[in-house]
């Protein structure tokens, strides 16, 4: 049987209860993402709609009788990009439920290892993003940058500018998944998604409306040492992917 | 010495940045402070790099010099006063305005400043108070500050600094008196020491009466660190390394960088490196400058006055282990922290990683590289449940032949040091994605 849920880790958490509720063999069992589904041959499925307060019976149960860690974990695994995703949580709380306590040291399992090893790429990426994202001021006094994320890792990015810059307004845009993070100086903090072309213009870089732009290339350059140069390394440590959003990799 | 006041501030960067560009501290580690209303920044004891230049050292603050202009003749100094190039001075409000623009922006995480000598210490340490002072109250900033302490300053004004700032830094040059006395015609070692000794003093005071007011304002927080030029004169590993760590026992250091010579002023008494600035060694001197720190060693373990310079072809930790290898192979499940982390190819999470998974079931060699161990350098040195990972003589010129032909393969690293994430602490994850960045860091957005 597959249970198709929805891609939040709410929607994955409701996933899951429907599993446990049809005291069905867990080995018989897939928890898929309904977006990323494409139906099979003689294979039986069923959708599981949002409900937040099963959602939340799972939460606490993890919390409970699990740790706060492993519900951090969990819910930054969520982010990945993988379609997986869902299924790898189901193992790990399948597992979780009879380890308890223990469940984060278990390394060893593979239910463990992978969300682990999902949980550090989501960190990762979201830490390049806080080295990485860049800013630039409009006319307006907006601080705008966008990002492209492989994960959808917006909202801790956003958590920590919303901790670094309380009274400005910004906003961040993933533009792969169009959706915005929107903070105003009275301190709220919005996502909004379904960004249209038309707001995402706004995100555009205009190099003449911000003279800091040029000053942080001209820094970017002098600090280089001539007589050590290695672009190898600086590639290592910056892989090329996120340079298409940096100011100072910007014509 | 030309003088020119009117150049843009544009101008002014280029040339007060690329003056201060051979001091190799960009870290912004070490503190850890949230954000609040009315202020602008925080800070993250792990550190945030936000870009790498093209020679691939990690850019975290905005690194200048207030001024350019310099009483003193050190001979390797680009700013020296017999150097003949335009000289030119920031204003606080310059300084303010480009670390607070920089920072909204998320190019930096703060203010690295440092400065020539201007007229005499106390003036030139008065205008760093100034501006840092405008950036902390005017501004209202909380993101990273590192201040240089001149030597020479009034304790007082130092003082002052350290209680604005979040680490401060002396540097000592060149390792030895002889050396120093050599090539910096005023300095002194005593005259480096002095500050040096205060700042300690003042952290460790600061720490007393932080444990009894929290509110109590914090002094250098972040620690203080120092700089070492490595090859500008005749000083072996052994003496480098021996003076790191006293700095580190003595002074309580939090850092010592280590900078390859770059001759940027030709001058008689100064070598002329031949194939480029001696970046192999100062990359060992970083190796086991981290081994000192995380690992347990002591210099006297990896080098002595026989063998006082580093193995050319292997890292320190992996030289160490093949001249001891009556020590070797431990068991993975048995032997403690301390002996796994002098495992070749083990690095501190990946030993950690280890204690806490063993308790839960015996571990394979194929668990241990899920964790980040480097089989290929610690199957030398391990058993797991009592059996090698593949038949090896437990004999040293074969296993450094092994390790050797490893090592040539291992890519960019030695070419840059400085930059500290792929240092040894690091090199042992090989996660999917490339190690997140920072020094020590906690886990990331610990709240969700
Ligand atoms: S004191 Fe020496 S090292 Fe420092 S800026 Fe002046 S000349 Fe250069």
């Amino acid at each position: 049987m597959v249970y198709l849920c929805e891609s939040s880790l709410e929607g994955i958490f409701c996933g899951v209860y429907a599993v446990y509720a049809d005291r069905q063999p867990l080995s018989d069992c897939r928890l898929s993402l309904r977006e990323d589904y494409e139906p099979e041959l003689f294979c039986s499925y069923k959708e599981i709609p949002l409900d937040p307060s099963k959602a939340e019976k799972v939460a606490k149960k993890i919390r409970n009788h699990m740790s706060m860690d492993a519900y951090r974990a969990l819910s930054r695994a969520a982010l990945h990009k993988s379609p997986e995703r869902a299924d790898q949580i189901l193992r790990f709380i399948a597992l979780g439920l009879s380890a308890g306590r223990r469940i984060m040291q278990m390394l060893k399992e593979p239910a463990v290892y992978e969300i682990f090893r999902m949980d550090q790429y989501v960190k990762n990426e979201a830490h390049f993003l806080v080295e990485f994202s860049r800013f630039w001021k409009q006319p307006s006094g907006l601080y705008c940058g966008t990002i492209g994320p492989e994960n959808d890792v917006l909202e801790l990015v956003a958590s920590h500018f919303a901790d670094r810059f309380p009274d400005m307004d910004w906003a961040l845009c993933d533009e792969r998944r169009k959706k915005a993070a929107l903070h105003t100086s009275s301190g709220a903090l919005a996502i909004c998604t379904g960004i249209t072309e038309e707001e995402s213009r706004l995100f555009d870089k205009n190099i003449a409306a911000d003279c800091y732009i040029k000053l942080w290339k001209t820094f970017f350059q002098t600090i280089a040492i001539e007589e050590r140069k290695n672009p190898r390394c600086q590639r290592n440590m910056l892989p090329l992917r996120y340079r298409k959003y940096m100011t100072e990799f910007q014509p | 010495m030309v003088f020119d006041e009117r150049l843009t501030i544009e101008q002014k960067l280029k040339i007060l940045s690329a003056a201060a560009k051979y001091d190799v501290a960009c870290t912004s580690s070490g503190v850890e402070r949230k954000g609040k209303r009315g202020y602008v920044g925080n800070a993250e004891s792990g550190g945030i790099c936000h870009s790498f230049s093209s020679d691939g050292r990690c850019i975290s603050l905005l690194k200048i010099l207030f001024t350019n202009q310099c009483i003193h003749d050190c001979k390797y100094c680009i700013n020296r006063c017999s150097n003949d190039v335009v000289r030119t001075a920031f204003t606080p409000d310059e300084v303010c305005a480009l670390t607070m623009e920089f920072y909204r922006r998320n190019y930096i995480e703060g203010l690295f400043l440092s400065s020539g000598i201007l007229y005499n210490p106390d003036y030139t340490m008065e205008l760093l108070y100034r501006t840092i002072w405008k950036l902390r109250n005017e501004h209202r900033f909380r993101g990273y500050i590192h201040v240089k302490a001149i030597p020479g300053a009034d304790p007082a004004l130092i003082e002052k600094v350290g209680f604005l700032t979040d680490r401060m830094s002396v540097n000592l040059e060149l390792p030895t008196a002889d050396g120093l006395k050599k090539l910096c015609p005023g300095k002194s070692r005593e005259k480096i020491l002095r500050p040096m000794r205060q700042i300690q003093t003042g952290i460790s005071e600061n720490k007393n009466e932080l444990t009894l007011y929290r509110s109590a304002p914090s002094f250098v927080p972040a620690g203080q660190s120092t700089q070492m030029i490595v090859g500008a004169t005749p000083e072996n590993d052994f003496q480098m390394l021996s003076v790191a760590e006293a700095l580190y026992q003595r002074f309580g250091l939090k850092r010592v960088f280590y900078s390859a010579f770059v001759p940027v002023v030709p001058d008689k008494s100064l070598p002329v490196p031949v194939g480029g600035p001696p970046l192999l060694r100062e990359h060992r001197l970083y190796q086991a400058d981290w081994l000192l720190r995380f690992y347990g060693f002591e210099a006297g373990e990896l080098l002595t006055e026989e063998r006082p310079n580093f193995n050319v072809l292997l890292d320190p930790k992996c030289d160490w282990a093949v001249r001891h290898l009556e020590r070797f192979p431990i068991e993975v499940m048995t032997a403690d922290y301390p002996s796994l982390l002098r495992v070749p190819g083990l690095g501190v999470r990946s030993a950690k990683r280890i204690i806490m998974a063993r308790r839960t079931g015996r571990l394979e060699f194929a668990d241990l590289k899920k964790f980040g161990v480097v089989l290929k350098r610690a199957a030398y040195f391990l058993t797991c449940q009592g059996k090698m990972m593949a038949p090896v003589r437990l004999e040293e010129n074969y296993i450094t032949s092994r390790l050797i032909g490893e090592e040539r393969k291992k890519t960019c690293e030695f070419e840059n040091a400085s930059s500290f994430r792929q240092l040894s602490l690091f090199d042992d994850m090989h996660l999917e994605a490339a190690p997140a960045p920072s020094d020590a860091r906690k886990a990331l957005f610990g709240e969700l």
